[in-house]
């Protein structure tokens, strides 16, 4: 008989995790899937067994036919040597170089892994000040390289050009704009901190003195940068030191997430949120925002409060700090607020001096002006935020001139520098796009991108990604950044800093003209005769003070230029300034069953749209819905449920005269009366990646500047869309999954982890990995020498984990994981080696919490209680379990153990029998369903007059020839085939390299053991709060070691004795006792049983 | 009735059985060895686009390999060498040695050009197979292990299976093949021309203790305390020369040679 394993029950009245709000309700559909590691659809019936099993037995038939003629003959193949040495390159190792990613008001500091010229990997640069972990933008950025759908030519109206006709077009421009001083030139740039781009910029300006420059970002911080300067002065930077804030209370500032605040990396943060002995020294975050953000979930307190009242909680806050201009603004706050916010309030001022208040950068200016009186009674400044004096920068005109100077024809030739597109995202686009051809205004668009604005505009030019020009950066402390080129421009786009040059007339764009002998990855054109390069090196000679060669070779190779920071600002700020704009603010009104508001915000994988192209981030899921390859309306489960709606059904959202129709999800923890939109979405043209997925949300804005939009019509649709949710995917049955608790749960039992569930009562697991050579023992029965071996191993705090999907990415890009768009997402088939599970937890619910009888069905919270929802995060990839149920269910010895304690997977061993996924209790692993690297998933063929997916095709689907993409592969992770399955491998490749480099030190010595701690996994590295540590458990100085004796140590379903080799660290949080609510946080599952 | 089948048919059964017997055999044999490495890639012998002789170059005038071959020492790749590495001896301006052969014709062509010469691969491991140079030579394992005596042959040839099994043999028992680092490019070595002393005090100088060289040789228990009586235990135990078994277990024992048989070490 078969035995099926039951896990322990568990008492009903603790708090409990839960994954979806499909798995609270116990829904049909959710627990059909449950025990499955794949959702149904895909075992065949009868019949298609049947005839599978002839269709099959005529293939093979025919295939060993053909294999007997096929093998008669050995394959020539070539080996092509360089025919020159190319410096520093040794064929089969891997180059690093250090550059850096423009991003918004910054530069991410990167280290890039190139394969004989590609670049394949980005990590954070450690040598840099702000160096670390990055965004999964960051990583993903790598695929925008080799896109095949990237911009290659330069457009007129639409029509392809050849380079000549574009330079003709772009002279002519210049030579309109060189006769009238430029009085009819208008250039549109981005929020860009490179000192060339500046500088340039200030010399167009003088060649051109009529020109006018204006500054556009999709989802830019005008009503921010309003504030900051009146209240700091011109050109003031003020820098967030998160490292030494011990309260922070964040106004719906998502600065862990897509709203960065310009300050200190993450870890500095998340440093302070892991202990291993008792102590009353841990940070305390506050938040108040209307949907569940990345900091939402970091948060100790959280409130949901609707957007719209954010400028009064940031009044409130004022005002009990004694700002008397925020009185009147205060004084309309709703029930509830004040209660909230004044313990928290408290508690800042108890921490003078080591307390900072946020504000998101979409709010507007008097929330801004507040935050700054706030900071300032706080004594914020000086001690968490520095203020710092960046070089005076040209004046730039805001979103609204530039449509004033359009309309009243100043305007005649418009340059378009900035990332955002802006036909598609600025504020009433379409107005803008008839604006602009009214008046007959010649817009000339630089962009990577074919989106609207570049098939529309009159000239539109490709531009360069920044992994292929040279470029500088200041980053947000101001450290001077280099950007270096890692390959000649694969479709000879042009950089910014290059068509300013054009614009000044010193540089022709398009493909050098002297073409250079094209040998196979042969490093590019000698820099010098670079005009970027010599302007780079003109500026880096300004900010060094000398143009010293080797600082400038230091600086190029370090990716820094070191002490190169801004300096600290002289004057204080100004707080008699904000009360003007806290003046002017208009009161804002609660919204209400009728008039829901509408808040806009980036969305984690496509930021303001810019990344819609790039199917990794794409396919990543959202971070809080788990959503992928498209957006949705989010709303709160008080109005979702008062509106009787079903997951993924669409509404009609009408904003004024404008109304959009998009698919609503429930989700847990917003505010009601509160649609929560996420920007970015529905473009067309972009690509087959991103062309018509999501809605556009943009289309609601009508004002420059904002994100809240109040006064909205909701209207439900009978539709119902299918999304790709992966919430409900790979899902774990067990208990005691997440463990986390308070800090004062902790100061009274540091062990509280370990004895969470059944796990104090379960004998220790003993690492079966220990013992030497000759030794025999009950654990090591053979005496084999598990000590003269690496023993690798993983800890993932959870404290520090912050739930974004930079791993998963950094793991994708590294491990060579296809994408398999959203018909395979849907089937449960994502390829992801890890995935990050969220739990929502509402702590002590129903009638009677005491009551042991209650059952899920009958007990469930209140929707009200679902908007107070908890929500956490657990990273989640193949545990390298020691004692692994997959290995030993594998018919044909594909997954088997090494010595130095991994999990292997030999994909050219295993048949695809798919029992080693059936019985991982983890749910880790992944099949190849489809050959995702041959044939493209996202596109259709037509087979006979009909249209299928490619996928199903077969061999008359279309094979994938992009070219450019596989040169972004991993060269040392071999690219898997259909029906194998992969996952996990603490990436191998690494360790193996790692030890094969020990062996080149060690030659003829014993000293066989890789150096502490310089080994790192993707995920690890990419990690920008710091929450992996992987090292080996067999070198007791390493920093692994360390993590799993910490208290907080935890394995997942350690009672069914799998021993996994990664472990997690249970999560605390820093509760304040006189906070409403306080006592039901963190409620740890503290049942013994 | 008469008697359907002559009596010849009696045995025609066992006749039978046997033959099959015989012929599975013959098959299994074949495939056993037509069908493997050994049989289908040692001999293979390309012709290549340059008529390169390694007889004579690494041969006769016993350049190293690692002269051209420059990265097997740092890399998991072992680099064919680019024109100018050709040039240093054959280029104008440089030794400027039989520039105008025709035989050089397509190496001066391709300098030119900057188009690669087509070499032709002669030892190709499959896709998932992820070999390292510089994990070998560094530890004792040298290139005539895998190629063959390169010095020998006017055309490179494949001379080892280099198939899964075969590499396992190696990394089961690696002391067949050990030799010190010194001879890894010496294809002609062999351990009977070591003189004992020279390669024991080489142990001694890296600081290896002596008793642990006394019981690598005889075993537990065996002792020694100076240079001059491991020497007499070798003797006793080896005979008068050295002996790729000695020197085998020797570095194998104090380099903690320990070759990965686990999967990873070569599939990823």
């Amino acid at each position: 008989m078969k035995k099926i394993w039951k896990h322990p029950e568990e008492p009903q009245n603790a708090k409990r995790y839960w994954r979806s709000v499909a798995e609270l309700d116990r829904r049909e559909d959710f627990l059909k899937n449950l025990g499955r590691e794949f959702p149904e659809g895909d075992t065949l019936n009868e019949e298609e067994r049947e005839n599978s099993r002839r269709e099959f037995l005529k293939i093979m038939g025919a295939s060993v036919g053909m294999m007997g003629l096929a093998s008669c003959r050995r394959p020539l193949v070539n080996i092509l040597p360089y025919t020159q040495h190319v410096e520093w390159m040794v064929p089969g190792k891997s180059l690093l170089y250090a550059t850096s990613m423009p991003q918004s008001g910054g530069a991410v500091p990167l280290v890039v892994t190139t394969h004989e010229g590609r670049p394949t990997h980005l990590a954070g640069n450690p040598l840099h000040p702000l160096g670390g972990g990055i965004h999964s933008f960051a990583q993903a950025s790598v695929l925008d390289l080799y896109d095949p759908e990237r911009s290659q030519k330069p457009m007129g109206a639409g029509k392809e050009l050849s380079w000549a006709k574009a330079n003709d077009l772009l002279a002519s421009a210049v030579a309109e704009a060189k006769k009238t001083s430029g009085a009819s030139l208008g250039i549109v740039v981005g929020d860009s901190t490179s000192p060339t781009y500046q500088r340039l910029l200030a010399e167009v300006k003088t060649a051109y003195p009529q020109a006018k420059l204006f500054q556009y970002e999709a989802v830019g911080g005008e009503g921010q940068a309003a504030a900051n300067k009146a209240v700091f002065g011109a050109g003031v930077k003020p820098f967030v030191k998160l490292g030494s804030a011990t309260r922070i209370l964040s106004l719906d500032c998502d600065f862990l997430g897509v709203d960065p605040v310009a300050g200190e990396p993450i870890s500095a943060f998340t440093k302070h949120r892991a202990k291993e002995v008792k102590t009353a020294d841990m940070n305390r975050l506050y938040v108040l925002e209307n949907r569940y953000t990345l900091t939402g979930g970091m948060a100790d307190h959280r409130k949901p409060l609707a957007a719209s009242l954010i400028p009064v909680a940031a009044a409130l806050i004022a005002a009990q700090l004694g700002d008397s201009s925020a009185k009147a603004l205060a004084d309309t706050a709703p029930a509830g607020l004040k209660e909230w916010i004044a313990p928290a309030v408290r508690d800042l001022i108890d921490n003078k001096g080591k307390a900072v208040v946020l504000a998101g950068s979409r709010y507007g200016a008097e929330v801004h002006a507040l935050v700054a009186s706030i900071n300032s009674a706080l004594g914020a400044y000086d001690s968490t935020i520095e203020l710092l004096q960046a070089a005076p920068a040209p004046e730039l005109g805001t979103f609204a001139d530039l449509q004033a100077a359009i309309a009243g024809g100043q305007v005649k030739t418009l340059v378009s520098l900035t990332t955002a597109s802006l036909y598609y995202d600025a504020p009433d686009a379409a107005a803008l796009a008839k604006l602009v051809s009214d008046k007959g205004v010649n817009l000339i668009h630089v962009g990577t991108q074919k989106n609207v604005t570049a098939r529309q505009a009159a000239l539109h030019i490709p531009a360069a990604h920044y992994l292929e020009t040279w470029g500088d950066l200041r980053a947000a402390d101001g450290t001077y950044s280099i950007v270096q080129p890692m390959i000649a421009p694969l479709y000879d786009g042009a950089s910014n800093v290059e068509i300013l040059l054009a614009l000044l007339g010193r540089k022709k764009l398009g493909p050098a003209e002297a073409a250079a002998p094209a040998a196979a990855g042969a490093a590019p054109a000698a820099p010098a005769q670079d005009a970027a390069y010599t302007a780079v090196r003109d500026t880096f000679a300004v900010v060094a003070g000398s143009l010293d060669e080797s600082k400038w070779n230091f600086t190029v190779r370090d990716g820094f230029l070191k002490g190169s920071a801004y300096a600290k600002a002289t004057a204080a700020p100004n707080v008699a300034a904000a009360a003007e704009f806290v003046a002017k603010a208009k009161p804002a009104a609660a919204p209400s069953d009728d008039a829901p508001e509408v808040v806009l915000v980036a969305d984690s994988s496509v930021y303001d749209g810019r990344y819609a192209n790039n199917a990794w981030l794409q396919e990543a899921p959202d971070p809080v819905t788990k959503l992928t390859w498209e957006n949705a309306a989010w709303i709160g489960s008080v109005t979702f449920r008062r509106l009787g709606l079903k997951e993924g059904q669409l509404v009609k959202i009408t904003v004024g005269e404008t109304a959009i129709e998009i698919p609503a999800i429930e989700a847990p923890g917003h505010v009601s009366n509160s649609i929560t939109l996420t920007l970015g979405y529905g473009q067309t043209g972009v690509g087959v990646v991103g062309s018509g997925r999501g809605v556009n949300a943009y289309a609601l804005r009508k004002q420059p500047g904002t994100f809240v939009l109040s006064g909205a019509k909701i209207e439900v649709l009978p539709t119902i869309a299918e999304l790709g949710i992966t919430q409900d995917q790979n899902t774990m049955e067990g208990r005691a999954l997440y463990r986390e608790g308070t800090l004062d749960t902790f100061n009274k039992d540091v062990a509280f982890a370990q004895k969470t569930g059944m796990d104090g009562h379960i004998p220790e697991n003993i690492s079966f990995y220990k013992g030497q050579v000759g030794v025999k023992s009950e654990e090591n029965p053979d005496g084999f020498d598990y000590e003269k071996q690496h023993q690798w191993g993983m800890s993932i705090d959870l404290s520090k984990c912050i739930g974004c999907t930079a791993c998963i990415v950094a793991c994708q890009s590294e491990n060579n994981i296809p994408v398999v768009g959203k018909d395979q997402v849907r089937k449960g088939r994502v390829m992801q080696w890890i995935r990050m599970d969220r739990y929502f937890a509402v702590a002590k619910w129903g009638k009677n919490e005491v009551e042991q009888e209650s059952t899920w069905a009958e007990d469930n919270p209140t929707p009200e209680q679902l908007e107070n929802a908890e929500m956490v995060h657990q990273p989640l990839a193949c545990q390298q379990c020691e004692s692994a149920p997959c290995e030993t269910v594998c018919p044909v010895n594909a997954t088997v153990h090494t010595p130095d304690g991994l999990n292997a997977m030999a994909y050219n061993r295993c048949i695809g029998t798919r029992y080693c996924a059936n019985n991982c209790p983890y749910t880790a692993r992944r099949f190849n369903w489809f050959d995702y690297n041959k044939r493209n998933p996202l596109i259709d063929t037509t087979v006979l007059g009909m249209k299928v997916g490619n996928l199903y095709a077969g061999p008359l689907g279309e094979k994938r020839e992009d070219e450019s993409l596989r040169l972004q592969r991993n060269p040392n992770v071999t690219v898997r085939m259909r029906g194998v399955i992969e996952k996990c491998t603490y990436c191998v490749q690494r360790l193996e390299s790692a030890k094969i480099l020990q062996k080149q030190v060690q030659r003829d010595t014993k000293n066989f053991r890789v150096p502490t701690d310089t080994v790192k996994t993707a995920c690890q590295q990419s990690c920008p709060a710091e929450a992996i540590v992987f090292g080996d458990l067999a070198d007791p100085k390493s920093a692994i070691v360390k993590a799993k004796a910490s208290p907080r140590d935890y394995q997942l379903l350690k009672y069914i004795g799998t021993r996994p080799r990664t472990s997690y660290l249970a999560r605390l949080r820093n509760p304040n006792k006189n906070m409403p609510g306080a006592e039901n946080i963190a409620v740890w599952s503290n049942n013994q049983y | 009735m008469g008697n359907f089948f002559p009596r010849w048919t009696n045995w025609l059964p066992l006749k039978l059985a046997i033959a099959v017997v015989f012929i599975a055999f013959g098959v299994s044999v074949g495939i056993a060895y037509y069908f493997t490495p050994k049989y289908t890639r040692v001999g293979y012998e390309p012709t290549q686009p340059v008529p390169f002789s390694h007889k004579i170059h690494a041969g006769q005038l016993a350049l190293d390999c690692r002269y051209c071959h420059s990265f097997g020492e740092t890399s998991s790749h072992s680099n064919v060498p680019t024109n100018q590495t050709c040039f240093n001896c054959h280029g104008p301006g440089k030794g400027n040695i039989r520039s105008n052969s025709p035989k050089l014709e397509m190496v001066i062509k391709a300098n030119e050009t900057g188009k690669s010469i087509p070499w032709v691969k002669v030892h190709k491991a499959p896709d998932y197979v992820y070999f390292n140079h510089s994990a070998h030579l560094n530890r004792g394992i040298s290139c005539v292990n895998c190629h063959g005596k390169i010095t020998e042959m006017e055309v490179v040839r494949h001379d080892q299976p280099q198939s899964m099994g075969w590499c396992l043999d190696c990394h089961r028992n690696p002391e067949k093949n050990l030799r010190p680092l010194e001879f890894v490019t010496k294809l002609d070595y062999k351990a009977g021309d070591l003189k004992r002393a020279d390669f024991y005090k080489a142990l001694l100088d890296k600081k290896v203790p002596v008793g642990e060289i006394a019981t690598t040789i005889a075993g537990a228990g065996a002792k020694a305390e100076n240079l001059e009586q491991v020497l007499a235990l070798a003797e006793k135990t080896y005979g008068k020369d050295v002996t790729q078994t000695e020197v085998g277990t020797q570095i194998k024992k104090h380099w903690q040679i320990q070759p990965p048989e686990s999967c990873t070490a070569c599939h990823r």
